[in-house]
């Protein structure tokens, strides 16, 4: 009864250096998140629980810079709002669903959103969710594209398209 | 691994290179260091992560990575890796992507002996560090905050929990934490069996690494995925204080640490980051055998002055729960029905309602999609997911997410986890004195207060009694593990409770022999809320239970059997808990027998430390009946 639960993530990233440099976009650079299977009995469930098995990749090695995204384990800023927004996708459309809610929060604050902009920046994303989620599952890609398209046509928050 | 032996000539071969003038001055500050004796002082033992030996005296470094130190010896010589630390800082070795200078390598080193000896530039240049700089500038620290996820449902195991620091930033605040970063000790691997996992983890066959990640993630992890709330602690720590932490974390990020779970786990560990930053803290001192980690926040909150502010992040399930008290149950029924696919969203039934009723429907729909889904239960599609929220967007009402309220009693400010039991009792007429030691953790009966509900981990609960008139103390009962996950069903929740409980106990035969047999039992169960009664005050429940008991006294040295139980745990008020239970085994196999019991346990707290429990049994095992009563004073440390 326990061991269908998901419960692992483990993070991966997904290209080396070499592909990135090629191929300069968020799928090349993402932190995409990985489901597994979870053996989980009873013995591990006593036992696993101080811990968190995580893969190397999470470390912030000394060689790292590694990964194309991250520099010694911290997010390059080029790549700051791809790589929260390929992060929390889910999350971001629920806030975006009703206007509110930490993630949207984040968001605004990574586009430099100023605080007498947050509202409207809040009801724009609401007001367009089905364009900027135009599919049930929109690429990274996508979903920057149009954001910038929905912030370009709306004249208080244009200034802000650049900035994505 | 050849790479590191090489990294590690270039790393020894530099000071080599140095001018004899460099020689001099580092002849004069190894001087210094002597007579002030640097090694010995607790900043620079903690920098090496020395630690007493429990077994025997002396100290050794936890750190399990020749690449920590700097002398051949630096495992166990103090003095010896100050000194080649000393003369490794000569070394002008330009930055590189694969490798940093020494000053930069052990940065946290350098900028406190730095200050001890006061480094003479012009004699000792400093080498400018680029990457920890970069690093130090995107992490842009301002405060650092201790995070604390409590158990989650229906694994009482979890409770231990798990600790990680977060560091945030400068331009964060409550609504943005999302942005932080956050520092995790675990061990590296990418084990999937989890029983290789627990048995190697015991003996600490993984390494144990650092890790820096955003902090989102982390929140996915545990909230959304695990759903565990979240305990924030933030810490006073001055810049000055911050500024150190990051730069041992930068000395530690690529050292292995052979991680062991119960002494050497993140809590511990994390603990002693907080000692380099806070010179003084004494933290990790008490946590000579295990390291629980609530018990290692409790060290933290234990600090005066230490906590700025505790805030509370509330998982998925516990904010649909919240949902669901503001809700009727057609309401709710509604929000279920789009979930299994019952209803659309066209469905008039939901467009009947107020546009805020209808957000309420859909914001719990939604959340109970992802909670199904992050539990494995129910793959909700994503386009339904979608239309779940495309119909949400439309709605032109506010956030209908609820205020979830904090709970009254932190996890920092539960009961403690030992407890020492005195008492007096008389089991068939035969009167005893007894005493109980339970190293850890917390039972069905204790207060809950900062505990999960329902929820109940012993780890060696020991029972001792002497009989009027034996001339000696006998053990009772011996139980190295008791797990019970009590988890009430509902319509939204539909967890299977379970327990498990192995050790040695007393059986009584027909000639009034009692000896002393191994006992392995558990199975599932079932559980509901009392009508009426909200967060599992009030439970009946009912398990199936098979157990195995082994014994020279047995026909065939054992017996197995199974059979049902049947309870009702309840609070008669916020002291007193009651629980009621009938349990029947027949074994079939092996030494055929019944054994029956009648059983009201009842708890009232003194205090948050202390309370008194009241048994009443009535018992059978083979052909005897016998009462039995006890009153036990409790003793939390």
């Amino acid at each position: 009864m326990l061991n269908k639960k998901l419960v692992v993530v483990a993070l991966m990233l997904s290209f080396p250096v070499g592909a990135m440099a090629a191929n300069e976009n968020v799928g090349g650079c993402g932190w995409g998140s990985k489901l597994m299977d979870g053996n989980r009995g009873i013995a591990p469930q006593v036992l696993a629980v101080t811990t968190n098995g995580t893969s190397g990749n999470q470390t912030f090695g000394i060689s790292s810079g590694t990964s194309g995204c991250t520099q010694d384990g911290v997010v390059k800023s080029s790549w700051k709002t791809a790589m929260f927004i390929d992060g929390n996708k889910t999350k971001l459309a629920r806030d975006m669903s009703t206007g509110s809610g930490e993630a949207l929060e984040s968001l605004a604050k990574l586009i430099g959103i100023q605080d007498q902009h947050k509202a409207a920046f809040f009801q724009v994303t609401k007001e367009n969710f089905a364009r900027i989620f135009s599919t049930d599952s929109p690429t990274t890609d996508q979903m920057l594209a149009s954001l910038k398209q929905v912030l370009a046509t709306d004249s208080e928050l244009a200034k802000y398209s650049q900035s994505i | 691994m050849p790479g590191r032996w090489i990294f590690l000539f270039i790393l020894l071969w530099q000071p080599l290179a140095v001018s004899a003038a460099g020689n001099t001055y580092l002849n004069e500050l190894v001087e210094q260091a002597r007579r002030e004796n640097l090694a010995q002082r607790s900043e620079w033992l903690n920098l090496l992560h020395y630690k007493s030996y429990v077994y025997w005296p002396g100290m050794r470094s936890l750190a399990d990575d020749p690449a920590f130190f700097n002398a051949p010896d630096g495992k166990t010589d103090a003095t010896a890796e100050l000194e080649a630390t000393l003369a490794v800082f000569f070394s002008t070795a330009e930055e590189t992507d694969k490798a940093q200078n020494p000053q930069c390598r052990f940065i946290a080193r350098y900028h406190w002996l730095k200050k001890e000896l006061h480094f003479d530039p012009e004699r000792l240049r400093e080498q400018p560090c680029k990457r920890f700089n970069q690093w130090r500038a995107a992490l842009d620290p301002y405060q650092i905050t201790l995070v604390f996820p409590a158990a989650y449902l229906n694994n009482p195991a979890s409770m231990y929990g798990h600790t990680l620091l977060r560091i945030d930033g400068k331009n964060q605040d409550e609504h943005t934490r999302l942005l932080a970063y956050s520092i995790s000790y675990a061990a590296g691997t990418d084990e999937t069996s989890g029983l290789v996992f627990a048995v190697r983890g015991l003996f600490g066959g993984y390494p144990g690494l650092f890790a820096i990640t955003p902090y989102y993630i982390k929140v996915r992890e545990y909230s959304d995925i695990e759903n565990r709330d979240v305990w924030e602690y933030q810490l006073t720590l001055t810049p000055g204080e911050i500024d150190r932490l990051l730069m041992h974390v930068w000395e530690l990020g690529p050292i292995r640490f052979d991680y062991y779970f119960f002494d050497e786990n993140c809590a511990y560990h994390l603990l002693s980051l907080l000692e380099v930053a806070r010179p003084g803290l004494e933290l990790t001192d008490r946590f000579r055998w295990w390291a629980i980690p609530s018990d290692t926040v409790r060290a933290v909150t234990d600090q005066p002055g230490l906590i700025k502010r505790v805030v509370y992040r509330p998982a998925t399930a516990t904010i649909i729960r919240q949902r669901l008290t503001q809700m009727d149950v057609r309401q709710s029924g509604l929000a279920r029905g789009l979930v299994e696919r019952k209803i659309s969203t066209a469905d008039d039934r939901l467009h009947e309602l107020p546009p805020r009723e209808q957000a309420r429907i859909l914001e719990l729909a939604y959340d109970y999609a992802t909670y199904r889904s992050a539990s494995g239960r129910d793959m909700t599609t994503t386009t339904q997911m979608h239309e779940l929220l495309l119909a949400r967007s439309r709605l032109e009402v506010p956030p209908q997410r609820p205020e979830v309220p904090v709970p009254a009693v932190r996890p920092d400010q539960g009961h403690k986890t030992s407890r020492l039991a005195l008492g007096v009792g008389s089991r068939g007429g035969r009167h005893f004195e007894e005493i109980s030691l339970r190293p850890t953790y917390h039972d069905l009966m204790d207060d809950d207060g900062g505990y999960t509900r329902g929820a109940q981990i012993e780890f060696f609960n020991m029972t001792w009694r002497h009989y009027r008139g034996d001339d000696s103390l006998r053990l009772e009962e011996f139980t190295p593990l008791n797990i019970v996950s009590l988890s009430p069903r509902d319509d939204f929740f539909t967890p299977v409770s379970w327990k498990i409980n192995v050790g040695w106990t007393r059986k009584h035969f027909a000639d009034n022999d009692e000896p002393l047999m191994f006992r392995a039992s558990g199975g599932p169960g079932l559980a509901f809320n009392m009508p009426g009664s909200h967060e599992g005050k009030s439970v009946y429940y009912g398990f199936l239970e098979a157990a195995l008991d082994v014994g020279k006294r047995f026909d065939q040295d054992y017996a197995m059997g199974m059979g049902p139980t049947l309870g009702w745990l309840t609070n008669i008020s916020d002291r007193w808990r009651i629980n009621l239970y009938a349990r029947s085994l027949r074994y079939g196999l092996g030494d055929a027998h019944n054994a029956r019991e009648l059983t009201l346990e009842q708890r009232y707290s003194l205090n948050r430390q202390s309370a008194l429990r009241l048994g009443l049994h009535r018992k059978q095992e083979f052909q005897d009946y016998w009462n039995g009563v006890d009153i036990l004073l409790q003793y939390y440390f």
